[in-house]
C-alpha cells in the first residue's frame, strides 16, 4: 500500500513537471521596462519639414562622438531613446543639403535644483554652519550670564 | 580674560568665513576670463574661417554661370568663442551666456580663396590657454577694412565668371558691416570640443550660394528663388568686367535684383550649416 501510495506520489510529481513544462513551450515570455522617447521634429524657417534630414545624436558624457545616427522620416521627425544612465544635455543635430541646427535636449536633470546650487563646496558650509551655531551658542551664554 | 579670548577666537572665525565664501565665487577679468582660470584645465582653441568648397572649388550658379573665386577677403575683428549655458539659440538672438569666453585679439583680414582646391580652413587665430570644455558658440563682426587688400570693405570678392563662351572678370565689394552671433557647430565633425592639453577648432564659416545660387539645388529651393544669382552682375560688365561696391549697385541693379541682394549678404555668415543671428552697424 505504501509502494502504491508512493508510486502515485511519484506519478504525480513527475506529472506536474512534466505537463506543465509542456504546455509553457508554446507560451511567450514577455518581459518590459519603461524608457522615455525623445522625439524631434526639424524644420526648416519656412515650415517646412526636414524631410529624411540626417540626424546625429551626441550623449552628454562624450560631446565629441556620435552616440547614435539615423535619417528623419518625410515630417522630419526622429525618434531616439537616450541612455538614462547619461542625465545631461543630449545635442541633436538635423542637416540636409548643406543646412541645419542643432538642439540641446536635458535629460534626467532637474533643472530646478540644478540652478539652485549654492555654490559653495561641502568644506565651506560645513565651516560657516560651525561659525553660526558657535555665534548663536556664544549669544545665548551670554544672556544666561547677566541673567545669574 | 575669558571675554577676550572669546572675542578673539569669535573674530577669526568671521574673518575665516569671508575669507572661504571669497574663494567660491569668481571674478572676470577685462578679456572675459575668468580669473580662476590657471588652476582650471587648459588647451589650445584655434579659430578658422571657411568659405568651403563653393570658394575653393568653384560652383555653377543658378543662373548657369561657372564661377571660381581669386580672392575672398573678409575682415574680421572681436571673434570670441563661447562655452554657452544655455547653448545660445541663433534663432532667438540675444547676448550669448557663458560660463567661459575666449576673445581672439586683433584686426585679421583672411583670404577664403587662399590655397588649393583641397586647401583646409583659413587660420585665423590660436589661444593656448583656453579653459577646456564645449565652445558651442562664437561671435565676430565683419567691419571695414582700415589696411589691406579689403581696404575700405568688409568683403571683397574677385574671380571669374564664365557662361556659353562669354568670360566676366568681377569684383564684388561689400562695405556694410555685420555682426554675427552663431551657436554650435552644425556638419560632419563635432567641433570646439577642447580637451586638457589638446586643441580644438571653432570654425566662421561663410555660404557665397546664398548671393549667387547652386545649379545643383532645385531652381525652386529657397536658396535659389533667394539668391540674386551671377546674372545681374554680369549685365552690367564693360568690356568683360565689372568692378561695383554696394554704392554702385544701388543705383546701377534692377530693384528686385538690390532687394535680393541686400536680403542675403547678411546671412553668409554660419557656424558650418547652422544659421547665425546676424546685426548690421
Amino acid at each position: 500500500m505504501i509502494n502504491r501510495i508512493k508510486l502515485f506520489v511519484s506519478i504525480l510529481a513527475v506529472s506536474l513537471l512534466v505537463w506543465p513544462a509542456a504546455a509553457f513551450a508554446h507560451g511567450v515570455d514577455i518581459n518590459y521596462q519603461t524608457k522615455t522617447a525623445v522625439e524631434i521634429e526639424a524644420k526648416y524657417d519656412t515650415g517646412q519639414p526636414v524631410s529624411e534630414g540626417q540626424v546625429t545624436v551626441y550623449a552628454p558624457d562624450n560631446p565629441a562622438k556620435p552616440w547614435t545616427t539615423g535619417k528623419a522620416d518625410e515630417n522630419g521627425r526622429y525618434i531616439f531613446t537616450p541612455d538614462p544612465a547619461k542625465p545631461g544635455t543630449w545635442d541633436v543635430q538635423v542637416r540636409l543639403a548643406g543646412h541645419g541646427g542643432m538642439v540641446p535636449v536635458p535629460v534626467g536633470v532637474d533643472s530646478d535644483v540644478a540652478a539652485a546650487g549654492t555654490g559653495y563646496t561641502t568644506m565651506q558650509i560645513v565651516l560657516m554652519s560651525a561659525c553660526v551655531i558657535w555665534g548663536l551658542v556664544g549669544t545665548a551664554l551670554y544672556f544666561a550670564r547677566r541673567k545669574n | 580674560m575669558k571675554k577676550i579670548v572669546s572675542l578673539a577666537v569669535a573674530t577669526l572665525l568671521m574673518f575665516l568665513v569671508f575669507a572661504i565664501s571669497g574663494c567660491g565665487s569668481s571674478a572676470t577679468d577685462e578679456t572675459g576670463q575668468q580669473a580662476q582660470q590657471g588652476e582650471q584645465k587648459t588647451g589650445t582653441l584655434q579659430f578658422t574661417a571657411n568659405g568651403e568648397d563653393f570658394v575653393r572649388q568653384g560652383f555653377v550658379s543658378k543662373d548657369g554661370w561657372a564661377i571660381n573665386f581669386d580672392h575672398v577677403y573678409v575682415n574680421l575683428s572681436d571673434v570670441t568663442a563661447y562655452q554657452s549655458e544655455p547653448p545660445y539659440d541663433a534663432h532667438v538672438g540675444g547676448e550669448v551666456i557663458a560660463q567661459n569666453k575666449v576673445s581672439l585679439p586683433g584686426i585679421h583680414t583672411v583670404d577664403l580663396a587662399q590655397g588649393d582646391e583641397n586647401a583646409a580652413p583659413i587660420l585665423v587665430g590660436k589661444a593656448g590657454d583656453a579653459v577646456a570644455g564645449h565652445y558651442n558658440a562664437v561671435s565676430w563682426k565683419m567691419t571695414r577694412a582700415a589696411e589691406g587688400p579689403a581696404k575700405g570693405y568688409s568683403l571683397v570678392v574677385t574671380g571669374t565668371a564664365e557662361k556659353e563662351g562669354q568670360t566676366v572678370s568681377f569684383t564684388i565689394k561689400d562695405e556694410q558691416e555685420y555682426h554675427y552671433t552663431g551657436g554650435d557647430y552644425v556638419g560632419d565633425e563635432r567641433k570646439g570640443v577642447l580637451q586638457e592639453g589638446g586643441t580644438a577648432d571653432v570654425e566662421m564659416t561663410f555660404h557665397f550660394d546664398h548671393i549667387f545660387g547652386d545649379a545643383d539645388t532645385p531652381l525652386e529651393d529657397e536658396l535659389n528663388t533667394g539668391a540674386p544669382g551671377f546674372e545681374p552682375f554680369a549685365s552690367l560688365a564693360q568690356e568683360g568686367r565689372v568692378d561695383v561696391d554696394m554704392a554702385a549697385l544701388e543705383s546701377m541693379l534692377a530693384p528686385a535684383d538690390l532687394e535680393k541682394l541686400q536680403d542675403m549678404l547678411p546671412t553668409l555668415g554660419h557656424v558650418g550649416e547652422g544659421h547665425c543671428h546676424v546685426e548690421k552697424f
